[in-house]
């Protein structure tokens, strides 16, 4: 662990040091009792070093893509500065409201009504009943249920969760947004819907970590691009020569790549 | 105290998820004790006929809610925070959150249990005395005693997760050695069995106090009551201290 900072962060800056983080790869996640008291579990495969000392330093404002093949670490680094998975060395440090959308309606209870779930998943970060009765009106109106917001959420179509899960995400006052590839499962009129309002709070002065597959989409949301290869920092700069590393690493860069 | 609303929002969702699905509902709460009593009434107060104590029914009525609200506690704390698995990999949140609402969603029916079990002990053994108002400060006790190990299980099962087989297989025999159907100090001729049956077992000074003041109608021992105390404040802190050091990985291991 380095020092700790005396100087505080802003809110929406991201700071993260000299960040390690290795996974066990096991199908069972649990332990038992026995196989702690007879030492390790034999056999398996080595840890998966998702983060490799990874430094990563984001402004307030700032708009930032990940990218990278799967299993180079771009979710684990989600989860890290979504305060859901510790380090194994290294710090993170965030600023102001963390909202992190990993998946569009995590949490729900499905024999809960739409308004019930609102209510849980404010409460999931840390908001009371006043913040969350003040917002209901305008989450209900982007999530477009209508009456449905009082049907139990068993009953909902897929397209009406994931309205509904992003409608809350996107009126919890973020400074820091970290968003999951969770656009992508919806249809076109949803993702169009769900970009123009992350635009909008972009210019309201949120922080944007964008984790993607989708290049058109951070093109279009994200100044800057991280690629991330093997738990480390490959590239880190502008979205257009990011894109263009990150094309070549793929080995689907264009015959002729584009020169910045 | 930001995440307060939170607990209050689970409270309401266990309490709702508890009672769904169940024809008898609530009342299935008071019958489930009710039928245990009945039952170890024919044992140990008819078939066996042991201490002739007055009121036995009574008496294993309290000493069952007791034991009912200790150990369906544990028993619910020990999967929770593996249930509410999706919400721990996708959301930070106060993990404690989950075992603690659970414990008090036991707490709400316990509570209850006890106030018509309360009401039924002043009138039948005539025990609106001075130290009835030491009930509160004893369920209060109990509370924490049940929270701060319903914390160190919830978090050690989502670690290990023989926890709760263990759990379940220890809560038979422990029952039968507390002192529910029996009074420690009716074991005469054998110090070493009655210190341990009274002192040993962390529930046994709870359900003996309880009983002392619904049932008895007398203040518990100095020692009963330093005990209770003693044993809250321990297992709040040591149950506290065990989740905090296990809760970092749980979004890796539920």
């Amino acid at each position: 662990m380095t020092p700790a900072h005396a100087d505080a962060l802003r809110p929406g800056e991201l700071r993260l040091e000299g960040a390690s983080r290795a996974f066990s790869v096991r199908a069972d996640r649990g332990r038992t009792l026995k196989e702690m008291l007879i030492g390790r579990r034999g056999g398996g495969p080595a840890p998966v070093r998702a983060l490799d000392d990874v430094t990563l330093h984001i402004a307030p404002g700032e708009t930032v893509g990940v990218v990278g093949r799967n299993g180079a670490g771009k979710s684990s680094t989600l989860r890290v500065l979504a305060g859901i998975v510790p380090l194994d060395a290294g710090t993170v440090r965030t600023g102001g409201q963390v909202v992190a959308l990993l998946e569009l309606g995590a949490g729900f209870g499905r024999d809960f009504t739409g308004r019930e779930n609102v209510f849980l998943n404010g409460a999931l970060h840390g908001l009371g009943r006043a913040a969350i009765e003040a917002r209901l009106a305008d989450i209900v109106a982007f999530s477009e249920l209508g009456e449905f917001i009082d049907a139990p959420v068993a009953t909902y179509s897929s397209g009406m969760y994931l309205r509904l899960g992003f409608a809350i995400a996107a009126h919890l006052d973020a400074d820091i947004l970290l968003i999951d590839e969770v656009l992508a499962v919806g249809d076109e009129a949803f993702q169009r819907k769900c970009e123009a309002r992350i635009a909008q709070q972009i210019a309201a002065g949120s922080t944007l970590v964008l984790v993607s597959h989708d290049a058109g989409l951070v093109e279009r949301s994200c100044a800057r691009t991280v690629v991330l290869d093997g738990g480390r920092v490959a590239f880190d700069g502008p979205t257009a020569e990011g894109l263009a590393f990150y094309h070549r690493l793929m080995g689907t860069a264009h015959p002729e790549p584009v020169v910045p | 105290m930001a995440y307060r609303y939170l607990f209050e929002q689970m409270v309401r969702r266990e309490l709702r998820q508890k009672y769904k699905g169940s024809v008898l509902g609530v009342a299935w709460y008071v019958i489930n004790p009710l039928v245990l009593m009945g039952a170890y009434y024919l044992l140990f107060g008819v078939i066996f006929e042991p201490q002739r104590i007055p009121d036995f029914p009574l008496f294993l009525m309290v000493g069952i809610v007791v034991w009912i609200f200790f150990s369906q506690s544990l028993l619910s704390a020990a999967p929770s925070l593996l249930d509410q698995g999706a919400l721990i990999r996708k959301a930070r949140f106060p993990r404690e959150t989950i075992p603690a609402s659970v414990v008090t969603v036991q707490a709400i029916t316990f509570a209850a249990l006890m106030a018509g079990l309360g009401v039924v002990c002043v009138v039948v053994r005539d025990t609106l005395a001075p130290a009835l108002l030491l009930l509160p400060l004893l369920l209060g006790a109990l509370f924490c005693f049940v929270l701060g190990v319903g914390l160190a299980v919830a978090v050690l099962h989502a670690h290990f997760r023989d926890v709760a087989p263990i759990l379940s297989a220890a809560l038979l025999p422990w029952f039968f050695l507390s002192p529910i159907f029996f009074r420690p100090e009716d074991i005469a001729g054998q110090p070493a069995a009655r210190a341990a049956l009274e002192w040993g077992n962390p529930v046994a000074p709870y359900i003996t106090a309880v009983r002392d003041v619904l049932y008895g109608g007398t203040f518990p021992s100095i020692a009963t009551l330093a005990y209770v105390l003693a044993g809250a404040a321990l297992a709040l802190v040591l149950g506290g201290a065990v989740f905090r050091r296990l809760q970092g990985e749980l979004a890796v291991v539920v």
